[in-house]
């Protein structure tokens, strides 16, 4: 990505880093329970200051990492990129600058491209660069802010945006797991922005 | 997860409260997607889990039931007041959460709970490091803190997850 970082709104798409309000599980004194839940996640969670914190109760970050990885990662149904942007507007809503920066960053390595992402920062009711993504972008913020009022209608709206069933299921997947995501990223601790991180 | 029971393995919780059976096309869409099934189980289980210390299983009901009704999800509100009442919590207790009057609980450390849950679960960019502060005052410890703020979370994905099934499953039987 040689094109400079999106910044509106107080969102980025600039690598932040994030620092817990608790204190994290160290890798010498964790059980081997802790370790296996971190290497489910990822092979970078060992070092993940995040992944340190949730680590504290290994048996839900164990369940935890397998619904991520399977959601985000799984062939077939949704392209990946849809699913992070999914993950992105979720995150825009709730106001996740965090989750926002990491999801649009792989939207963009995926996609190759970051206008819609530009407009979800800006604007998310009106974002989308085509019918499908703006049915995506709809059904996402309609999920993340009124989900008592999720109806048929809905998904009409993204099958006649030529979306199919799994398909469907993979975007309601991906912005569920990012209204779980957002709400440990903002209330467990914070985002640390470059220009800060060494203050 | 050797701590969960062997009668839960064979219930799904998703399918009991959207409701979904194996007749729908709904239903097979979700088993193309079997990690995912099997890990929200999962999850759901190691949340209520008895082995997790500092937080009581009955705490954690209250907290989800007073979730969930502030979020107007009335079929899993009516699991875990059900759950809360198989296991003998005081029925008094129960209404109280189960009808919002959370507000008029004497109990501090149970209202500072349901408090955060709500605050998370409505407004999550208002977290803070005081909302964490007034969970440490109550004596929770860092690794029941983190089983909260999972419990919580995860209730949000849950929530969103029945919504969305559900609503592919009405359009599928009103195409």
């Amino acid at each position: 990505m040689t094109s400079p970082p999106i910044r509106i709104h107080g969102f980025t798409t600039e690598v932040l880093e994030w620092r817990p309000w608790l204190d994290m599980v160290k890798l010498d004194t964790a059980t081997p329970a802790q370790l296996a839940a971190l290497d489910e996640m990822s092979a970078q969670a060992r070092s993940s200051p995040y992944f340190l914190l949730l680590a504290h109760q290994p048996d839900i970050l164990l369940q935890r990492s397998i619904a991520f990885n399977a959601i985000m990662f799984a062939p077939g149904g949704m392209p990946r990129a849809e699913r992070e942007l999914g993950a992105t507007v979720e995150s825009r809503v709730n106001g996740c600058v965090y989750c926002a920066s990491v999801h649009a960053q792989r939207f963009q390595q995926l996609a190759k491209r970051d206008d819609v992402i530009e407009q979800v920062f800006t604007e998310p009711s009106s974002a989308g660069t085509t019918p499908r993504e703006q049915a995506i972008v709809r059904f996402s913020m309609q999920l993340t802010s009124n989900p008592d009022q999720l109806a048929a209608e809905d998904i009409r709206a993204l099958q006649r945006a030529g979306l199919e069933e799994l398909e469907i299921l993979d975007l309601i997947h991906s912005v569920a797991l990012f209204a779980w995501a957002n709400r440990l990223m903002l209330n467990l601790g914070e985002p640390v922005f470059p220009a800060s991180a060494g203050a | 997860m050797t701590s969960t029971p062997a009668s839960s393995a064979t219930v799904d919780l998703i399918d009991t409260i959207v409701p979904l059976t194996p007749a729908q096309r709904t239903w097979e869409t979700r088993r193309q997607r079997p990690k995912v099934v099997a890990a929200t189980q999962g999850s759901c289980e190691a949340m209520f889990s008895p082995t997790v210390a500092g937080i009581s299983v009955a705490e954690r009901l209250l907290v989800a039931l007073h979730v969930c009704r502030v979020s107007k999800a009335d079929a899993l509100a009516g699991h875990y007041r059900d759950s809360l009442l198989a296991q003998g919590a005081d029925d008094h207790l129960v209404d109280a959460v189960d009808s919002s009057r959370a507000a008029s609980l004497t109990d501090l450390r149970l209202r500072t709970l349901l408090d955060f849950a709500a605050k998370l679960t409505e407004r999550p960019v208002e977290g803070d490091r005081a909302a964490v502060q007034a969970l440490v005052a109550c004596g929770l410890t860092t690794p029941a803190i983190v089983a909260l703020g999972q419990l919580v979370a995860f209730l949000s994905y849950q929530i969103r997850l029945a919504s969305g099934l559900r609503a592919m499953a009405a359009a599928e039987a009103a195409p």
